[in-house]
């Protein structure tokens, strides 16, 4: 983790109280007939712990996993945690901002990206003085 | 490790971050080790094996419980389209965990909650240790 990522964390107010290690989801980006799919794995968040903000040019996607585990377990072996997911995917101007879908599903969220439709080329007519 | 002293260099940002990575692999290195991620971890009723296992339904799962191991088995779907980045993982993926410990075969559950596989292995009442007297005759 570089440390500008730690300086941020200390600076955002509710994570400051439970500074959680940030990690960069493993993302898909594609392109299908009906515009660009954005693929996240993120598993372990809930659709309330998901923020998904649009910006000028950027898309920034936020979310908490918290472990499932009570304080009665003892562990043997961990190879994942709890952990910020963050994620930001600029966006190019042939994506229709206004029909962005997003749905989470298996702790894969998917955001479909509809293309623009081309403005339909029109003639313009000349005013005479 | 290849040192080089040009002037985009950052050479006391580029020190301290080998030893941050030498003094703290663990998080880096867990994620990197085997596909899929397992957490291990047990309280006094039972064993938890953890796993992170996003986009993938329960019955796409294949979970196998044998005589001394419980093997997590899968296939990742790979989506169609024109791939710009692919960075999710896809593909055939196995992992075994051995249970060197008696559980209770037939009261394993297993749930699959927003892509976190859990399951629960009850430890085994009948395989507590127990205390066993000696008469003296």
């Amino acid at each position: 983790m570089t440390d500008t990522a730690e300086t941020k964390t200390a600076a955002t107010p509710e994570t400051a109280a439970k500074p959680l290690p940030r990690v960069s989801p493993a993302t898909d980006i594609l392109e299908r007939e009906d515009g660009f799919y954005v693929y996240m794995d993120i598993p372990g968040v809930r659709r309330e712990d998901l923020k998904i903000d649009i910006n000028e040019n950027e898309l920034l996607v936020t979310g908490r996993a918290l472990q499932g585990a009570s304080d009665k377990e003892t562990f043997l072996e961990v190879q994942f945690g709890p952990g910020e997911y963050v994620r930001a995917v600029s966006l190019s101007d042939r994506v229709d901002r206004e029909n962005i879908a997003a749905n989470l599903k298996d702790g894969v969220l998917t955001i479909h990206l509809p293309r623009l439709e081309k403005a339909a080329p029109r003639r313009i007519p000349v005013n005479q003085a | 490790m290849v040192l080089d002293f040009n002037t985009l260099y950052t050479f006391p940002g580029r020190f301290e971050r080998l030893f941050e990575d030498f003094f703290k692999p663990q998080y880096a290195e867990g994620r990197r080790m085997a596909y899929p991620p397992l957490n291990v971890s047990e309280d006094e009723t039972a064993y938890y094996v953890r796993s992170e296992l996003p986009g993938l339904p329960l019955d796409a799962l294949d979970l196998t419980l044998t005589e001394k191991s419980l093997v997590i088995k899968g296939e990742r779907p790979t989506e169609q389209g024109k791939y710009y980045r692919q960075e999710r993982p896809a593909g055939f993926f196995q992992r075994v965990v051995v249970l060197n410990v008696p559980v209770d075969r037939e009261a394993v559950r297993a749930t699959l909650v927003d892509g976190v596989l859990t399951v629960v292995l009850p430890k085994c009442a009948q395989c507590a240790p127990r205390k066993i007297s000696i008469d003296v005759a």
